[in-house]
């Protein structure tokens, strides 16, 4: 039971993570309308930058961090500004197949700079609390705390602020938001900016709890794919049950089966979900 | 350099065959397939499982059942049909990117099998040395009887295609990807009709992938990766999809642009490593100006559509 327990608590990290890799992505498709690949790329650019100030000019943790994060975000603008913008008018499924594209640049460019082979951060190693015979570690506490705190500032953002309800208004019915006066180029802007940063706040905790490969991009992207789709495509709130759905999944699923078949039990969920329910957990068309 | 054309031109034939199969179930189906590379995987699979003999030593795989060459390719083409059976029946009631995700996923579930069920095919290991025909055929080298295989696959392909489509039935599948409303209400049995365009255009990537297995003597999942699925696509792209001439083209580009660049001799490991990151960028970058501009399938849409 308490071997149970740990694979449910495992599953609650790797959702907490999830749902701070997928938001991002789910807020692009919103707002922008289309499946965004290249997101995940840019979880391993943040993860890279932070990785190369930390452990390669020796910063501390926390600013490398937040520069890379920044980085990330910016880069995340340009690519939509440079890449997306022009073919906006060619649909959804052109702006899917050129964001493949663009991982396949921003891949080629981290591997050219990077090169192969494991890294990991220069921090100090976790440290492992026990309650009740269930083990988590520090760094684990520190991605379901960011998760938190991220998702409830980001909703507060969304609710609150001018920039944030103009966000939602575009995700909701462009057209009408745009005939409201809201600012669509700055919208947009401002949605590159939040999501490619939320990406590179995933990317950090990654750094943080496993070692690095320029190959994670991909492995984080059929998650974040299984993720977005459970959710529907849409709402951000069901982002946050589809992300616990899909983690506690994919780890509990150890408990019966090899763990080799972890990303298979993510796309198992995925497949029933739109058999089931092809509208996703939110339950609103996303198209 | 003769060797590079000719595995340009046996690959470029080998993958225009899936480009076809792609152009025929997005362009004319209206159906965006991403897990392309399942059903080449399950015909390379299918194709080594029959072929190979019983297992032994230290194989893991369960079935091995030494049949002819002609077997194997019998049962690729019923592998890959199979699979697009039991994913397209479920599947295909989904639309645009739904589709497209949904595709992806069956892809990475094969594959994932593929890597931890050793008992399918060793594993990661994958299978080695398997069954090529006799072919010291007229004392025509074995390179050039494979690239004649793969010219003969793609131009049958692109015949069958074209017949088909051109027939009354052909008209029928167009009027489903441009009016779904409108076909139905003239008695088109819309989903039946994608179903078969999908189960169709499946046959012939498993052919595809026999002759790969066969060319490479060897299957294992990290042949069939999601790549693959993005390269057919990207030949799909750069060809302009709708013409056969087009997306043939397009796919002798790609294989030719990669091959060449895998041809460069370099000096050191890192160097190597470093163009093959380059490669992959201008792979992406090329991908991006294509889609941009379009340029191909304007040419093709003003001389004929095929």
């Amino acid at each position: 039971m308490t071997l149970f327990a740990q694979y449910v608590t495992t599953g609650i990290v790797t959702g907490c993570f999830l749902i701070l890799a997928t938001i991002g992505f789910s807020l692009t498709r919103r707002v922008e309308g289309f499946l965004n690949i290249a997101h995940a790329e840019l979880l391993s650019v943040s993860a890279f930058t932070t990785w190369g100030l930390n452990a390669g000019a020796g910063w501390p943790l926390l600013p490398a961090a937040l520069v890379g994060i920044i980085v990330t975000a910016v880069v995340g603008l340009l690519i939509g500004r440079i890449v997306y913008d022009p073919i906006r008018g060619h649909g959804p499924a052109v702006l899917l197949i050129t964001s493949v594209g663009a991982a396949y640049v921003i891949h080629g460019a981290m591997d050219a700079i990077i090169g192969t082979g494991i890294r990991t951060l220069d921090i100090p190693l976790a440290t492992t609390y026990k309650f009740h015979g269930v083990r988590i570690t520090d760094y684990q506490m520190i991605v379901v705390g960011l998760a938190a705190v991220a998702t409830l500032s980001l909703a507060l953002f969304l609710t609150k602020t001018k920039i944030g309800l103009a966000i939602r208004a575009m995700s909701a019915n462009p057209s009408l938001a745009a005939s409201r006066g809201i600012d669509v180029k700055q919208t947009s802007r401002a949605t590159w900016l939040l999501s490619s940063g939320l990406a590179g706040l995933a990317g950090v905790m990654l750094a943080m709890v496993a070692t690095l490969s320029t190959d994670i991009a991909f492995n984080q992207i059929l998650q974040i794919l299984a993720v977005a789709i459970l959710a529907g495509l849409g709402s951000l709130y069901s982002v946050i049950a589809a992300g616990l759905i899909v983690g506690i999944a994919m780890d509990v699923s150890v408990y019966w089966i090899p763990a080799g078949y972890r990303p298979l039990i993510a796309f198992a969920v995925v497949i029933i979900a739109l058999l089931v329910r092809p509208e996703g957990l939110s339950g609103k068309k996303a198209r | 350099m003769s060797q590079i054309l000719l595995s340009i031109l046996t690959f470029g034939c080998l993958f225009s065959v899936l480009t076809l199969s792609l152009n025929l179930q997005y362009a004319r189906g209206g159906m965006i397939n991403f897990g392309i590379v399942a059903y080449f995987a399950a015909g390379a699979y299918a194709y080594a499982i029959f072929t190979q003999e019983p297992p032994k030593g230290l194989d893991q795989y369960l079935f091995g059942f030494g049949a002819p060459w002609w077997v194997g390719f019998l049962a690729a083409a019923v592998a890959s049909m199979l699979f697009a059976i039991i994913t397209g029946w479920p599947t295909l009631r989904l639309r645009g990117e739904y589709l497209a995700l949904t595709t992806f996923a069956f892809a990475e579930m094969l594959h994932s099998v593929l890597l931890n069920e050793r008992r399918i095919g060793n594993g990661s290991v994958g299978l080695s040395n398997i069954e090529r025909p006799e072919i010291g055929w007229m004392g025509i080298p074995e390179g050039y009887v494979y690239a004649g295989a793969a010219i003969i696959l793609m131009l049958g392909t692109a015949l069958v295609f074209r017949r088909l489509l051109a027939s009354p039935y052909g008209r029928a599948v167009d009027a489903v990807r441009d009016d779904e409303t409108a076909a139905q209400a003239i008695g088109k049995d819309v989903a039946r009709l994608r179903f078969q365009v999908f189960v169709i255009s499946a046959v012939p990537i498993g052919l595809a992938g026999a002759l790969y297995a066969m060319i490479t003597t060897l299957v294992s999942p990290d042949l069939f990766t999601a790549e693959v699925t993005f390269f057919v696509w990207m030949a799909l792209v750069l060809g302009g999809e709708r013409t056969i001439l087009g997306v043939v083209l397009g796919t002798l580009a790609l294989v030719g642009f990669q091959e060449i660049v895998r041809a460069i001799p370099y000096e050191s490991v890192r160097t190597a490593q470093l163009a093959k990151s380059v490669e992959v960028m201008l792979t992406g970058v090329i991908f991006i100006l294509v889609l941009r501009w379009q340029p191909f399938e304007a040419l093709g849409r003003r001389s004929k559509k095929a």
